[in-house]
């Protein structure tokens, strides 16, 4: 798993306060990054097509609700306007990975940790 | 019949994946809002530290920008900044050198060009470097 930027770190060395997270899903900043993140893993196929991570070798279905893909299609045009061609599936591939890799483990265990119910 | 290897994917460069973004804004105006600072001898200047230290950056043409000064009342100072981008790895930027040389150049920019703080973006946080005192 990818280890995450020490910001801690990175403040300290440069002196500078950490006024907090940069919405990393949308907006301009999200979409830089998301093209940062493409420019650094897509390459064209050997045999020609559309560039894509040469790692995502696994394919299967995901189920999506219609806004989700809408604001997907939203963020990949403005990506696509930074000259990057990213398609809204490869972008929720992208993000997948990133939510994935972020996760702590604490996290990941509230996530499957059953809920307490009221009870009267 | 002929044996057939999983094929790794092959590394174009190494160093690993140029997936940080660091953005930072070369301010038009000093803290007052109103002096200008020599806004092309930052810019060049901060490529100039970008390419040496992570391998190149791109300036992006002229923007509008505003920020608020609490220390003056809240004086709200416009400027038209130049965004620089840079896209570098996780090993670069979390280097003490490499850290030491952004930093340096942000405090010295943040003195010389008399601002109230230099804005940088370092994947998805924003920080702020206020104290520019010499090191």
């Amino acid at each position: 798993m990818k280890k995450r930027l020490d910001m801690h770190k990175i403040a300290k060395a440069l002196g500078a306060e950490r006024r907090g997270k940069v919405i990393s899903t949308g907006g301009y900043f999200g979409a830089m990054q998301v093209l940062a993140d493409a420019e650094a893993r897509f390459r064209v196929p050997a045999g020609g097509g559309r560039p894509t991570d040469p790692a995502w070798t696994e394919r299967r279905l995901v189920p999506l609700a219609p806004r989700t893909l809408k604001k997907l299609e939203e963020i990949s045009a403005k990506v696509r306007e930074h000259g990057m061609n990213v398609e809204p599936m490869q972008l929720a591939a992208l993000l997948i990975e990133k939510t994935t890799e972020q996760l702590s483990e604490d996290q990941a265990e509230d996530l499957v940790r059953p809920r307490r119910r009221a009870s009267r | 019949m002929a044996k057939t290897r999983a094929r790794k994917p092959r590394r174009v460069l190494s160093g690993g994946r140029k997936r940080v973004l660091v953005v930072l804004f070369v301010p038009s105006v000093q803290r007052d809002g109103a002096t200008p600072v020599d806004q092309s001898r930052w810019v060049d200047s901060s490529l100039e530290m970008f390419g040496r230290v992570f391998g190149g950056a791109t300036a992006y043409p002229k923007a509008k920008g505003i920020w608020r000064d609490d220390e003056q009342d809240g004086a709200l100072v416009k400027d038209e900044p130049v965004v620089v981008h840079c896209y570098t790895t996780p090993r670069d930027i979390q280097d003490d050198r490499n850290l030491a040389e952004l930093g340096s150049f942000c405090k010295r920019m943040g003195r010389e060009a008399q601002q109230g703080e230099v804005g940088l973006v370092i994947g998805d946080e924003y920080f702020a470097i206020r104290d520019f005192g010499e090191e």
